[in-house]
């Protein structure tokens, strides 16, 4: 068994037990793979005067040259011929272009099951309890090739579901907003008995929040239901607030308290599962790695220090994705969490670059909302 | 917040107030009188005055903070409010026409009029634009609507009731609204009760502005332009440090801010030198100005890593988060802003044909002071449509009296009225 596959298969016990040594081997033999099949690759890294001979220790993963999302945005990286991919995902650009393309072969996607399973169980996340799911997010729809949407309704199947509503619904001119609509659902689920989890932007779930909160609404849903976010705030950065404010406002709303509210992390471009603990930390899986580079140098920097976020993982030979430099900036922390998980954990302090800049350079408006990078 | 005859009414008011505006305003033209600059230039004064007195600090400091300026910007914009300032301004843009009643010919008279209603749908890229923008509507005697730009942090509406204070007449003259743009038909209503609609903003505000104003209210665009820095190898370092604090200052976003140099030759070496030259005074410059914020200091790194991964490795100079990118073609463009400036090639024979294309974009263009042929260049930079050629360094200048991007706003907000003697 290859490496790769070998710490996909890390226990469920070990998630969060780092084996530096599996992982520096599972990447160098990721690395070497796209240099060998992935001809752009190869030119890539001999640009940046790097070759997967360069990886020796773990240590000098951070040699690797990490790829920005911006370069997939610019590129189609994929490193095998098409008909090896079983899934092929974008990212959720709204314009519906400037997006990463991502392609899975199927190889890929049995490691993404088998950290998913044991991830979802290891955060007691399956079950046999039927659910009502309440999905801040996209309606499935054969257009939408978001990851962000298949995703969100993968998560639908952690149990039985007996019924599925969604924040952004498909109509016949495309997808429209329609929060009174899971307002409705919300009110008449918590009459019942079965539990509801909900999934999907934060954005969403407390503008309807607040809008129930304005109109006096307040419930209790049933024993067992669980909030869980992802997606991150993505155009509403701006009215992003503290995970408190939202802990206390869900909890006022929904009559749901904290430990019962999860938040997942992740991206098209390191399509790793990571999922906060009791305290809402993200501590790292033995899947991936993160370095945090300074914003002017890019050079490594010490857990404490903010910097720019770069993932790693030697989990597809799909796409290059082994390294990738985020557009988010964040913090490592390596203090020791009470949840008793050893890794260090992640704090995302949210994304480069001022969006709400003012500005009368023409095109610079379009330049910083990124629709011309 | 709505601004309605001088008082404060929350938004739920907007569409009642509405309602009664075309009647209102109609009332203030029926009385047929004419509103005196002398009145407005006095209350503007009375307020510059107590701005500089720092009556207002309690705003303006946080303001100035979030833009990372000195309190000097603060004097150096509220100046265009003094009485000094907008005389000059009625001098030169109004001329003799501001005496009144002109001789046209032996049986004629002729004399300004405002065009009479004014719909200004300001952008929010200057704080005190919009509030500037009804105080030109104001000079020549207009009504003025104002529709508050997305993210308006209420300086506007305090500007312009303050002025009210001053001079209580101009409570007929001022009416704000704070309409998200996505209410088109609130926007359409107030556009159809004005004899213009004045439209700042980005060629997206400009596309919109001429899908949903009445066919018989004119629109006056003032859009986004593009301005740059254009000199040959005589310039110092003196220059380059000058122009280095201009881009700190502004980071760019001003339509006047240089975007680029344009190096007077052929000679791709000679980019080279200049940028390998510039880098240091701009690292130095950048330091000690310190108005990079961490974020666009990451978002720089993160393109121009990104331009090294696409091949582009021995054009970049970068260091303390700010760069000088080396690039042969000609084209006219953006920066990245934030402290990122590129050097290009223009040999002074091909500037008409290199930035006449963008005629409608350029505005500034920054030189330096011994540049050989210092006039034939200027003129060469002017038929090609640049409307401000200033020293290094002044590109964001603001002088009392100089045109808005080549035209006089007062002379676009009246009409010349001709009348038998």
């Amino acid at each position: 068994m290859s490496k790769m596959s070998s710490l996909f298969r890390t226990r469920k016990k070990k998630i969060y037990c780092l084996d530096d040594d599996l992982f520096y081997l599972a990447m160098k033999e990721n690395c070497s793979f796209h240099y060998k099949h992935n001809k752009d690759y190869k030119t890539l890294l001999d640009r940046m005067h790097f070759s997967p001979e360069d990886i020796n220790s773990y240590e000098d993963l951070e040699k690797i040259p990490p790829l920005p999302t911006l370069y997939f945005k610019h590129h189609n990286l994929l490193s095998l011929k098409s008909n090896r991919y079983w899934v092929k995902a974008t990212s959720s650009g709204t314009s519906g272009k400037n997006v990463s393309l991502i392609g899975l072969t199927f190889t890929d996607l049995l490691r993404g099951w088998d950290m998913v399973r044991r991830v979802f169980s290891y955060h007691h996340l399956w079950s046999l309890r039927p659910h009502r799911y309440i999905v801040f997010g996209y309606e499935p729809h054969k257009g939408n090739d978001k990851a962000i949407a298949k995703t969100a309704h993968g998560f639908t199947f952690l149990s039985p579901a007996l019924s599925k509503d969604y924040a952004i619904r498909w109509t016949k001119d495309g997808y429209k907003v329609d929060l009174d609509n899971l307002e409705k659902k919300f009110i008449k689920y918590s009459k019942g008995k079965t539990p509801i989890r909900t999934l999907g932007f934060p954005a969403y779930t407390y503008f309807l929040l607040e809008q129930m909160k304005a109109k006096g609404i307040k419930l209790k849903l049933p024993k067992g239901s669980v909030i869980s976010l992802g997606g991150g705030w993505k155009s509403f950065y701006k009215e992003k607030v503290d995970k408190q404010v939202f802990y206390d406002l869900a909890y006022e709303v929904l009559g749901v308290d904290d430990k019962h509210i999860f938040e997942f992390f992740g991206a098209v471009e390191h399509p790793i599962l990571y999922t906060d603990c009791r305290y809402h930390h993200f501590h790292i899986p033995n899947y991936a790695r993160v370095i945090i580079r300074d914003v002017e140098t890019l050079k490594p920097l010490k857990p404490g220090q903010v910097g720019l976020i770069n993932l790693l993982t030697p989990m597809s030979v799909g796409t290059p994705i082994l390294s990738v430099m985020t557009d988010d900036l964040g913090i490592l922390h390596e203090e020791i969490c009470p949840c008793g998980e050893k890794s260090v954990y992640l704090e995302i302090l949210g994304r480069s670059g001022v969006e709400d800049i003012k500005t009368c350079a023409a095109g610079a408006e379009e330049l910083l909302k990124g629709d011309k990078s | 917040m709505i601004l309605y005859k001088g008082e404060i009414y929350p938004n739920e008011k907007q569409d009642k107030l509405i309602s009664s505006l075309k009647e209102d305003m109609y009332l203030t033209l029926e009385k047929g009188e004419s509103l005196s600059y002398l009145t407005v230039i006095d209350a503007c004064d009375k307020l510059y005055k107590r701005v500089i007195n720092h009556e207002f600090d309690n705003i303006a400091l946080p303001l100035l903070k979030s833009l990372n300026m000195p309190y000097s910007s603060l004097e150096r914009y509220a100046k265009v409010f003094s009485k000094e300032g907008l005389l000059k301004k009625i001098d030169i843009e109004l001329g003799d026409l501001k005496n009144g009643l002109l001789s046209l010919d032996e049986n004629n008279n002729r004399y300004y009029e405002p065009l009479g209603i004014l719909f200004h749908i300001a952008a929010g890229n200057v704080d005190l634009l919009p509030a500037y923008s009804v105080v030109e509507g104001l000079l020549v005697g207009n009504i003025n609507i104002l529709k508050l730009p997305t993210g308006d942090n209420g300086l506007s509406i305090l500007l312009l009731k303050e002025l009210i204070k001053e001079a209580p007449v101009l409570k007929d003259y001022i009416y704000v609204f704070d309409v998200p743009s996505t209410e088109v038909e609130t926007i359409k209503q107030l556009s159809s009760f004005a004899d213009a609609t004045i439209v700042w903003g980005g060629d997206e505000a400009q596309k919109a502005a001429r899908a949903f104003v009445d066919i018989h209210s004119s629109i006056i665009s003032w859009g986004h332009k593009i301005s740059f820095s254009y000199v040959d190898n005589n310039v110092t370092d003196q220059e380059i440090m000058d122009l280095c604090k201009s881009i700190c200052l502004s980071n760019q976003l001003f339509c006047s801010s240089s975007q680029g140099i344009y190096l007077n030759t052929n000679d791709i070496d000679e980019l080279h030198r200049l940028a390998k030259r510039a880098l240091p005074i701009f690292v130095k410059v950048s330091k000690e100005m310190n108005t990079l914020p961490l974020t666009m200091k990451a978002k720089n790194s993160l393109l121009l890593y990104n331009d090294k991964l696409e091949g582009n490795v021995d054009n970049i100079y970068q260091d303390g988060g700010v760069s000088v990118v080396v690039k042969e073609d000609h084209k006219l463009e953006l920066s990245y802003l934030f402290q990122n400036i590129w050097i290009k090639p223009l040999i002074k024979e091909e500037i008409v044909n290199v930035l006449k294309p963008n005629k409608n974009l350029l505005q500034t263009v920054s030189i330096n002071k011994n540049i050989k042929d210092k006039e034939g260049i200027t003129r060469l930079l002017a038929k090609a449509g640049a409307t401000r050629i200033v020293s290094l360094g002044d590109n964001s200048r603001m002088l009392a009296g100089e045109s808005h991007d080549g035209e006089y706003a007062l002379r676009c907000y009246i009409r010349i009225v001709e009348v038998i003697k």
